[in-house]
Parts: C-alpha cells; structure tokens; sequence
C-alpha cells in the first residue's frame, strides 16, 4: 500500500498539475500539428524555454497606462489557479475546497480573468490590442448563452451543479452517457472550447497576421515576465477547459477515489493522457478546416447554441 | 409542462439510443439549412435517410416487428440510393453548383428555425401521445423537423433546396409514424414511400422545365409576373 497524502497537499498538487503542464501540452499540440502538416516542429518543451526566456527580459508599459496594465497578468493568473480547486482535476470527490464553488463559479472566474486582460488591452491605447479585447468580449457576449445552456443540462440532470455530481453521474452507467442531452451537451462545449482556446476554425493558433486575431492580439502590448504570465496563464485555460470537457463530460475516469500517494499519481498520469488525446483531437481540427471570416464565427457559436438548447429541449419531455 | 427528470431515472439505452439518432435526423435538417452547395444538400438528405432506415432497423430488433425490416430495407434503396441519385443526375445536367442563398443569414435562420423546432417539440410533447415502440420525445423530434424542413423551403431561394426541404419533410413524418404507428401494415407504409417517389418525378419534372426557361435553378426570376 502507498502511503496516504495530506488532503492540503493534494489539494494544492491540484492547480500544481495544471501549472506546470499546461505549456507541456500546447507544446504537444504544436508538435502534433506540425508534424501533420509534414514540418518537423518545435520541440514539445519549446513554450517552456520561450517562458524561461521572457522571464528572463525586461518589461516595457505603454505610455499613460495605469498600474492596473501590468496588474491584469497576475490577476488573470490567479483566477486561472483557483479553477482547478473547483473541479475534478485529480480526485473524483471533492476536496476541502472543492464546494466553495460550483460551474458557474467557474465560469465567473475564468470570465474575470479574460476581463481583466480585456481591460489591460484596452488601457495601452493600441489599435491592436484594443481590437483583440473589444472581439473577444463580442464573440465572448454570445458564446456565454452556450455556457449557460450546459450548465442548465447538467443542472436538469443531476439537479445541482456541482462538477462532481455530474462526473459521479456520467461514470454512474452507460444509460447517461448514451443520453442525447449529455452528447450534446457535450458536443457544445467542446465547440465553445475551440472558441475559448483559439483554435480553428475561429482563430489560427500561431498566426502572426493580426486582423485575423481574437484572443492572441490582447497581450500585443505586453513585454517581459507580464507577458510570459499571459502566455502561461492562455495554457493553463487551455488545460482547464480540456480538463472541464474531459473529467465532467466526456471521460471522468482515473481519477483517484482517495488521496493514496499511487492513485493520485496515476490520476495526474491519466490526465495528461487524456488531455494529449484531446489536443490531439484538436489538432486535427486545426490541420482539416479554415478560418472561419470573423463575421462568420456567429455561425459557429449558432451551431454550439443549437446543440446546448436542444440538449435542455430534450430534457424537459423526460426522453434526453 | 413535465417535471424535469432527476439523476436516478435516466432513460434507458434503447430509448436513450433512439432518441440520440432521433436528435441526430434534425441536426442533419438543421445542416441542410447550412449548407452552400447543392450537392451537399443532396448528401445530407441521404444521410438522413440513412438515419432514419437505422432507427426503423433499430426498432424491428428491439421491439420484434419482422415488417419493419422491409420497411428499412426499401426505404434505403429508396431514399439513400435512388432519390439521392436522380437529384445528382439533375444537378449535373443543370451545371448548377451553388444552392441559392437565404433570404435571412445562416445565424439569424438557425436561431429562428431553434425557436419554431421549439414550439413543435412542446406543442406535441404537451399532447402526452405515448408509444410502445419508441420514446415520447422521438415525437417531438419529428414534429420540430417538419417545421425545421418548411423554414428550408421558405428562406431558400431555389428549386433545389425547395425540393431537398420537401423530401426531408417526408423523412421528419417517417419518424412520426415509426413513433405512433409502427406496426402499421407495410402496404401503407410502403405506399408513403411511392407518395414521394411521385413528389421526387414531380419536382424532377419542375427543376428541368424551370432550368429549361430561366437557364437557372433560382427561384428569384418567378416572382415577376411577365416573362
């Protein structure tokens, strides 16, 4: 038998995990990508070496910015690392601070994040960074309905809205996965996540081109360590959106059901595991389809709204 | 309105299973109001017919109703293979590529036709029809389908989608008598089946002779009253 960890030091392992893949697994995706297109790739370590390289510089503010510009990044950090105390990252119940918040919990805090960031952007007064913020809050004004929607599904079927009950319910029996209102769900949060995360078909990951940015053209005008939190803390919303997708909806599986030293280990295994087939998944996504022109995105969101108002439809005649 | 069901009555496989494909047949009509191209309009057709001859394999093995496999059978020689083919014939003939566009936007049709697969899906629900061979909510599906498939036919301005939009209405009440009627005896069924392959011939006719006169599939040129 292993030994049993401290529930703090697991609780703390939580965001820990996160932390410290999240630039592991855009890495991989990059890599995957790349390879794909029959490139060779940067190496899967390389957003380590570019944030041990910005850490490492000198930091520039716009003239006649406020102290709140180089504030945004560590704001933005941290609501990224309060999310993974909230849901199932490595155990299947929740930890001590597991229930102070539930999915619109959440959501209000990676909200908070991008808009603080959003404000930052708007701060520096330059055109760039400015048409980034005020997109991503357009695009992110109707992606939220999509949000909510899900959230209402997973409420309708567990009738709270706990992460944890509805992965204690999805792994319960294959009658809930099968379920429509779970597949759609599902289905659109996951085209929400491709929104959130800057992939294709709304945005291009890597490009340089900036008409066609959303997310990415917000930290333009950040420079020095400011911007490798930035940078850091879109990877870790990355790995907590995947995580939220995988452990909830789609596969919540592996997780450790106490805090034993080996268990906890394989649930942080499992997850990376699971995450690296996602962005696999993801990157696929990215190498078969085209940006979507920024008035069609609207589009895309339509569909996501469809799948997640189906999905309650479904619910209310007894038969999702 | 129903009370919502908790977490320990989940439906069960078969119906979760049944409703999943159910949902799947208005997502494929929801994509044909998406779609640019005439020929993926055609496709998504077949592949809704294909869905619904899977459902209607479905229910003959689940609930034993032999006939149903003959139905399934000729439904898909029908309309996956025969239909779909002819419309392509056409198509090619015509040298047509691009599907009319709508008159509102791709958003603005989707979150209307949401609303309306909304009103069907209640206004049916609420009428508490319960079916031994398939859940209460396939019904609903159907009903939003039919109404999804006219909102097709009404905002798209050619002949093509006109014609897909029609058929796929025939596939939404297939899904409807699968629910109410599915041991119906096959001559009816069937003969619903023929029903569509004289709509098929009728439309075939009109997108030849509209083509003929106008060089074009587009319905804009009818509305002048003088040619």
């Amino acid at each position: 038998m292993s030994a049993v960890l401290p529930v703090p030091l697991v609780q703390v392992l939580q965001p820990l995990t996160v932390l410290v893949a999240a630039p592991g697994l855009s890495g991989a995706i990059a890599k995957a990508e790349a390879r794909m297109q029959g490139r060779r790739g940067p190496r899967v370590l390389q957003p380590y070496y570019d944030l041990a390289k910005l850490f490492g510089k000198e930091s520039l503010a716009p003239e006649g910015a406020s102290r709140f510009f180089l504030l945004a990044p560590v704001i933005a950090m941290t609501c990224y690392l309060t999310v993974p105390l909230l849901i199932p990252v490595l155990t299947s119940f929740g930890l001590p601070l597991g229930y102070m918040g539930d999915i619109i919990g959440g959501g209000f805090l990676l909200s908070l994040a991008s808009f603080c960031v959003a404000v930052a952007a708007a701060e520096t007064g330059a055109p760039y960074a400015q048409l980034g913020a005020s997109r991503s809050k357009t695009f992110g004004a109707i992606t939220e309905p999509v949000v909510l929607f899900v959230v209402f599904t997973v409420a309708l079927v567990t009738t709270t809205d706990l992460p944890y009950a509805q992965a204690a319910t999805v792994r319960s029996s294959a009658d809930q996965i099968i379920r429509p209102a779970h597949l759609l769900a599902s289905a659109a949060l996951f085209l929400v996540i491709l929104y959130e995360t800057a992939r294709i078909p709304v945005e291009t990951h890597t490009g340089t081109n900036e008409f066609g940015m959303i997310e990415e053209a917000r930290a333009l005008e950040h420079s020095g360590p400011y911007f490798a939190l930035l940078k850091w803390g879109s990877a870790c919303k990355q790995l907590i959106l995947y995580t939220i997708l995988i452990d909830v909806f789609l596969a919540p599986w592996g997780l450790a059901s106490g805090t034993s030293a080996g268990p906890v280990a394989l649930a942080v295994l499992a997850l990376l595991g699971k995450a690296l087939v996602l962005g696999l998944v993801v990157a696929v996504i990215d190498n078969t389809f085209a940006k979507l022109r920024l008035f069609k995105i609207t589009e895309f969101v339509s569909a996501a709204f469809l799948l997640a108002v189906l999905a309650v439809f479904t619910l209310y005649l007894g038969g999702g | 309105m129903p009370v919502p069901l908790a977490a320990d009555s989940a439906p069960t496989t078969f119906e979760g299973a049944t409703n999943t494909v159910a949902v799947l047949l208005l997502l494929t009509e929801f994509a044909m109001l998406r779609a640019t191209l005439s020929r993926s309009q055609v496709r998504l057709y077949a592949v809704q017919s294909l869905l619904v001859s899977g459902l209607a394999a479905i229910v003959a093995a689940d609930r034993e109703l032999p006939e149903l496999y003959a139905l399934a059978a000729v439904s898909l020689a029908l309309k996956v293979i025969a239909v779909p083919w002819v419309i392509t014939r056409l198509l090619r003939d015509a040298g047509a590529e691009i599907a009319g566009s709508g008159a509102i936007g791709a958003a603005s049709a989707t979150l209307l036709s949401l609303a309306l697969a909304g009103v069907g899906f209640f206004a049916v629900g609420s009428l508490d029809i319960s079916s031994p061979y398939l859940p209460q909510a396939a019904l609903g599906l159907s009903m939003s389908i039919v109404l999804v498939a006219f909102v097709l036919m009404i905002v798209r301005r050619d002949v093509v989608s006109q014609a897909v939009g029609f058929f796929s209405l025939e596939n939404g009440v297939s899904l409807a008598s699968l629910v109410v009627a599915a041991g119906m005896p096959l001559i009816i069924e069937v003969a619903f089946l023929f029903d569509l392959l004289v709509a098929v011939v009728v439309f075939g006719v009109l997108m030849r002779v509209h083509h003929h006169r106008t060089s074009s599939l587009s319905t804009a040129s009818l509305t002048s009253l003088r040619g």
